[in-house]
């Protein structure tokens, strides 16, 4: 048996799947801060699943980024390169909040009386300029000692190029205060840019101790239940690890359970033969998107905590899914701004109070409350008993009146700002970074991706979306398929043309055995493990790499010119020209390891055999895009086996989600239960 | 049904609009070989309507706001909008027309074209690296004319029909340091004006140019509503301020005067009577002194308005030709953004008192522009640094002041990282730290500014330097103490040491000398005798203040050991 426990802002998911005949159990059950493993306990419980019986367990939390939002990590200390404590203070000196002349710089996590200097200097080639001084470093413990800190992090100048005076500096310490946590920067990354690094380090030991104890907790808890299997946490990389290396690098944890649903879709794909997919995921919030290519989930060390349009937020270098997150949910709020024109999000109602609909409290109109107005959603749907009267006068007060339009066309504009939003996001994704949605599937999830994937995907020209079996726990589905997975970058600039093949494949080689080493600690065979080679490169001259899948390694002097090409293709995609007589270097080496971890199968639904008029719930006027209302069937989808179609306009309703298909469009039913939406053949 | 179709789609299209002047901005950022463009994100670029009127405008610098539709204004006056035809593009960097600031901001524009008719134009203006002149990077600090800048532009056809004029990139290909990154800016510029104009014309295809056009209105007079809405909430008077901006070069003093009015629906920045325009290049023309001005003028109105020129229609800039800030041709312009950013710092402090939610004391001013040129000292191959300094900004009503930042002309602009600068450029970092002198104290404290050392790896490098405010500190407010200076020092390899200073130009560095350069601290906001005891000691215990200045400006007395802190009862 293997199971996943997703914990998200309100509830915390169970998916569990028996390898043996692919049965598989969904549950729901309350999130329950700040001791999260209760939670995780209570679903279990829910579940009635034995965990005796469980052999995999993997496990997403949004522990790491609560601690870090909310500012409850350990007091953490920082040692840095003689004359540089303050980069971590000073950041990048930029102000996206343009015109605002009382802007809020992010403040350092680490305050600067605890940030302590040591001499010692590498130079950009990682060659000693001047010897580590190790009475800085005792004078440097003996006062965290007295602060009493709990955590220390250590990032030196240069030392993506050498780390030796790292791991001198963290030797040192252990010897002194074996109990302190330590993070050195080449642990976590070994990319350049001294603030990014130190910024990353920064919040790794900052979160420690409470990774720490709450790993440490769960497991505990887990065993207590009579669990004896092997557990796993979710990473920001679209892969997990053991929880033993997790706590030593915690900050890779941070997007835990959204790249789950991204990398669920990339697994799907590969089931149901789709390689280039877009994900698309509307939970109560936000709108997510990311973009699968040939297969293969994108990464970025781009990626900032707390960043938004006017505020810089912190970096963290390590591996993230790419996604684009907007402020638009099923709860996001609609208003009019000072000029009059009408928004959505990102203000969310929330949980609570909520939409007008779930009758708590909610007096502001949502995403949620349109969608009932329009008849996408059913009053009969809802676990309360909806007050149409309220959400239409919500929707009148706040929307109507201002825009003076009655209550159906005030929805209908909420609906299409929304989707306008979501668009914009979808086309980020896609068409400007060079992607063509028309080659592209889409996989709708969480509880509203199903409701607006048919109209975005007509606007955009995508041709085929697939809704899973269980759209709204699709995340946690995901979690279940995935695999271990590393990763290892590291800076080493040099001119394609001219590096050494020996070099390059030294450099693989030095990565490669990082890699056999933390994959055999956590107990997988080095001849299992899967590994992906990357390098990023640029035009000499240029700033912005482009990433680049490397052919074989060991490399031949021959397979440069294979690289080079596939860089120029790369680059043309990317920003819409090649420069074929510009010289190209390789700034980065990326090695991907994946544990070769085998998969469940999916279990397949019973076909339809009976008139699918059995499964239908009703016929209700929809108000749809252009066509506006038309009397429209729905279904129940529970009730529809493989192989059912039908066309548009059709909605197929389920718990918690419910799927819109336009007019012009077709669905069907495939074997797993997955609804496949294509546009009819023009 | 139809009317909420028009309302919505408008809405949607306009913000269609601000998608498209954004995507143009990053794209063109990532594609640009210039770490000035790159990393600085030192240029534009905007969208504006069939008359050229601003639409939206992506910026990575305060500074180029609202420079792009003069300057597609300044180039339909002179060709007339007959005779431009699709896939025309045009070069302009001439400091004294429209959208000038100084020739290394080299802009671009070109119309679009829906159904043979003109539907908008786009813009973009971005400092290359070098456009010629007498010194590396073209710009200087002991220029007398405009004529040892570089090439001047004043509106040249660079695209006939969709034709690369192969002429003129000869020219700047022979007179230009950097040909390679200069061709590459030139194609980068260009790709995103016709990246922004495939753009626009799918939107006239997706929507009908009638609803674009309509939404384009709507997007102007939305901004002059909210203007114009906040203005009226606004106290109406006339206010005025006067300060002396360093010097000329030659130890005269000059001076910046604005008279500001507001009324009901203007907003009236007057500054007639500053001083006639000098011969060090530290004129502006009247367009950037415009976006000194709008800076201001922004933060008070909405500092998260979209950007156009609806916005801006209730402003007026009032100055006199041939003076500082609004010089005449050949007036040296290479440094134009000291006499720019003064021109802001005047009418910011003029306005501080009157809005202090908006308004903090003095900050660091000056972009505090370095240029350093050398060759690379494994390599050998040259190098070329052209970036801003970062500094302290001045405290306000809520807050302490932020530390090491850029100045208010810069932006959404990044620091080089020490680790990429010692890998590109032939130098060793040796410190990049806060400046921490204690000044600017107050109930709030004035945010510190940096240290950064450069040691030279090489012999024969040039560096040049600009620091304004190095003899008048950033202002205090509210009872607030003045913050502190620009400056910068040499230390010689061989033990001599020269400056403080603060502008230089083409001092020769060799191996092992040491440029240090430091930005001040801000002003200080409200009574120092009033700040909060526990923030006294936690200055303290953080190294921003020493003990002695807690005493003696805060009146507070810190334990060194357990940072206790007590307040001296006034006597």
């Amino acid at each position: 048996m293997r199971i996943a426990t997703d914990i998200g802002g309100t509830f915390t998911d169970l998916v569990s799947i028996d390898e043996n005949n692919g049965c598989m159990v969904n549950q729901k059950s309350h999130t329950t801060p700040p001791n999260f493993e209760h939670g995780v306990l209570d679903v279990i419980k829910k579940s009635e699943l034995s965990p005796k019986s469980i052999d995999t367990f993997i496990h997403g939390t949004t522990t790491i980024i609560n601690a870090l939002t909310e500012r409850k990590g350990g007091k953490t200390g920082l040692i840095t390169t003689k004359g540089f404590r303050d980069v971590l203070e000073i950041a990048r000196c930029n102000r996206p909040d343009l015109f605002n002349l009382v802007f809020h710089k992010p403040e350092p996590f680490i305050p600067r009386y605890l940030r302590q200097e040591v001499a010692g200097r590498m130079t950009y080639k990682g060659k000693e300029a001047e010897p580590l001084n190790i009475e800085d470093i005792n004078a440097a413990v003996t006062y965290f000692k007295e602060q009493e800190v709990e955590s220390i992090g250590i990032c030196y100048i240069n030392s993506y190029a050498n780390d030796e005076h790292e791991h001198k500096t963290a030797e040192i310490i252990r010897s002194l205060w074996p109990e302190v946590f330590i993070t050195t920067s080449s642990t976590v990354t070994r990319e350049w840019r001294e603030f990014e690094r130190t910024s990353t380090v920064a919040l790794n030991s900052y979160v420690m101790p409470t990774a720490s104890s709450y790993l440490n907790n769960l497991s505990e808890k887990l065993e207590g239940i009579g669990f004896k299997g092997k557990s796993y946490i979710m990473q920001s990389n679209g892969g997990t690890t053991t929880f033993d290396q997790a706590k030593q690098a915690p900050v890779n944890m941070v997007e835990s359970g959204p790249v789950a649903g991204v990398y669920g879709a990339a697994i799907l794909g590969q089931i149901i033969g789709e390689d280039n997919l877009i994900a698309f995921d509307v939970g109560g919030t936000t709108a997510k998107c990311s973009l699968v290519d040939n297969g293969e989930v994108k990464v970025t060390t781009e990626y900032r905590i707390e960043r938004t349009d006017s505020y810089a937020g912190y970096p963290i270098m390590s591996p993230v899914v790419d996604i684009v997150e907007i402020g638009n949910g099923g709860g996001s709020i609609a208003w009019i701004d000072e000029a009059g024109s009408l928004r959505v999000g990102p203000e969310s109602a929330g949980a609570l109070p909520g939409p007008v609909a779930y009758g708590i409290g909610g007096t502001k109109p949502t995403t949620t409350d349109a969608c009932l107005l329009t008849g996408c959603l059913s009053a009969d749907n809802f676990d309360n008993l909806v007050d149409l009267d309220a959400v239409k006068d919500a929707v009148v007060k706040n929307v109507g009146e201002p825009l003076g339009l009655n209550a159906n066309e005030a929805a209908m504009g909420i609906i299409r700002v929304a989707e306008s939003n979501m668009y914009n996001a979808l086309k980020l994704i896609s068409i400007r970074r060079g992607y063509d949605p028309r080659e592209f599937t889409m996989v709708a999830f969480g509880g509203g991706g199903p409701m607006h994937c048919a109209s975005l995907a007509r606007e955009l020209n995508i041709k085929k979306i697939v809704v899973p079996v269980a759209a709204s726990v699709f995340a946690a589905w995901g979690m279940l398929m995935t695999d271990l997975r590393h990763d290892y970058i590291r800076t080493h600039i040099s001119p394609l043309a001219e590096a050494p093949v020996k070099e390059i494949n030294d450099i693989w080689q030095g990565m490669q055995e990082q890699a056999e080493k933390q994959f055999s600690d956590e107990g997988i065979p080095v001849a299992q493990m899967i590994c992906q080679y990357y390098v990023d490169m640029r035009y000499i001259g240029q700033e912005h790499t482009v990433k680049v899948s490397v052919p074989t390694v060991p490399l031949k002097e021959e397979d440069k010119e294979v690289i080079k090409q596939r860089f120029h293709e790369a680059h043309e995609q990317a920003y819409t020209f090649r420069l074929p007589n510009s010289g190209v270097e390789i700034v980065n080496y990326h090695f991907v390891g994946n544990g070769g971890l085998t998969r469940p199968k999916l279990q397949k639904i019973s076909p339809q055999t009976s008139d699918t008029e059995d499964a239908k719930i009703s016929v209700r006027p929809v108000c749809f895009n252009e066509s506006g209302w038309l009397d429209t069937p729905v279904y129940n989808r529970s009730k529809l086996g493989s192989g059912a179609k039908f066309s548009g306009p059709v909605v197929i309703e389920e718990k918690s989600s419910s799927t819109v298909i336009y007019p012009g469009q077709n669905v069907n039913v495939d074997q797993y239960g997955n609804l496949i939406i294509t546009e009819e053949a023009e | 049904m139809t009317k909420i179709i028009n309302s919505v789609t408008l809405d949607i299209v306009k913000d269609s609009l601000i998608a498209i002047g954004n995507e143009v901005f990053y794209s063109f950022a990532r594609t640009s070989m210039s770490p000035i463009i790159y990393e600085t994100l030192d240029y534009a670029c905007g969208i504006a309507d069939s008359d050229g009127h601003l639409l939206t405008q992506g910026n990575g610098a305060c500074g180029f706001i609202g420079l792009i539709s003069p300057m597609i204004q300044a180039v339909i006056d002179k060709f007339g909008k007959e005779n431009i035809k699709p896939g025309d593009v045009y070069m302009i960097n001439d400091p004294y027309m429209g959208g000038g600031s100084h020739l290394s901001d080299i802009g671009m524009m070109m119309p679009v074209f829906y159904n043979g008719e003109i539907i908008a134009f786009l813009g973009n203006k971005a400092h290359w690296s070098d456009v010629g002149g007498m010194a590396a990077g073209s710009f200087t600090t002991d220029s007398t004319e405009v004529f040892q800048e570089g090439l001047r532009f004043s509106g040249v056809k660079l695209m006939d029909s969709g034709e690369i004029c192969q002429p003129i990139v000869d020219m700047i290909k022979s007179n230009v340091r950097f040909p390679v990154a200069a061709e590459g800016d030139m194609w980068g510029q260009i790709a995103s004006l016709r990246t922004g104009s495939k753009r626009i014309i799918e939107l006239c295809e997706k929507y009908e140019a009638g609803t674009v056009r309509e939404s384009m209105r709507r997007l102007l007079d939305q901004g002059e509503i909210v203007a114009r809405k906040r203005l009226s909430e606004c106290a109406n008077g006339t206010w005025e301020m006067e300060e002396y901006m360093d010097d000329d070069g030659y130890g005269n003093p000059v001076l910046i005067k604005v008279k500001v009015t507001i009324t009901d629906d203007e907003f009236i920045a007057d500054y007639s009577g500053s001083s006639p325009q000098v011969v060090s290049p530290i004129n502006t023309g009247y367009t950037s002194l415009c976006a000194g001005a709008k800076i201001v003028y922004m933060s008070i109105i909405d500092p998260e308005l979209v950007i156009n020129d609806g916005v801006f229609r209730p402003l007026r800039v009032i100055t006199e030709p041939g003076s500082i800030l609004e010089c005449n041709a050949p007036a040296p312009t290479s440094c134009y953004f000291e006499s720019m950013l003064y021109a802001a710092d005047v009418l910011w402090k003029a306005m501080a008192p009157v809005f202090p939610e908006y308004l903090g004391a003095g900050h660091m001013l000056s972009v505090c522009a370095v240029v350093l040129a050398g060759n690379h000292q494994d390599t050998g191959v040259p190098f070329l640094i052209v970036e801003p300094t970062g500094g302290g900004w001045g405290a306000s009503a809520a807050k302490d002041g932020e530390v090491g930042q850029f100045c208010v002309g810069d932006g959404e602009t990044y620091n080089v990282p020490v680790e990429m600068a010692e890998t590109r450029y032939g130098i060793m970092i040796d410190e990049y730290s806060l400046h921490t002198d204690g000044a600017g104290c107050g109930r709030f404290r004035g945010g510190s500014g940096s240290v950064r050392k450069y040691r030279a790896m090489s012999d024969n490098q040039s560096f040049t330097a600009s620091f304004g405010r190095n003899k008048y500190p950033a202002w205090g407010t509210a009872g607030g103490k003045d913050g502190s200076y620009n400056y910068f020092e040499i230390f010689r390899a061989d033990g001599t040491h020269e400056g403080p200073m603060g502008i230089t130009a083409r001092a020769v560095l060799n191996t092992n000398d040491v440029v240090n350069m430091v930005t001040c601290t801000g002003g200080g906001y409200g009574d120092p005798l009033k700040r909060d005891v526990n923030r006294v000691a936690s200055d303290v215990r953080n190294g921003y203040i020493t003990l002695a200045q807690a005493k003696k400006d805060y009146g507070v007395d810190v334990d060194p050991v357990t940072f206790e802190a007590v307040r001296k009862e006034e006597n």
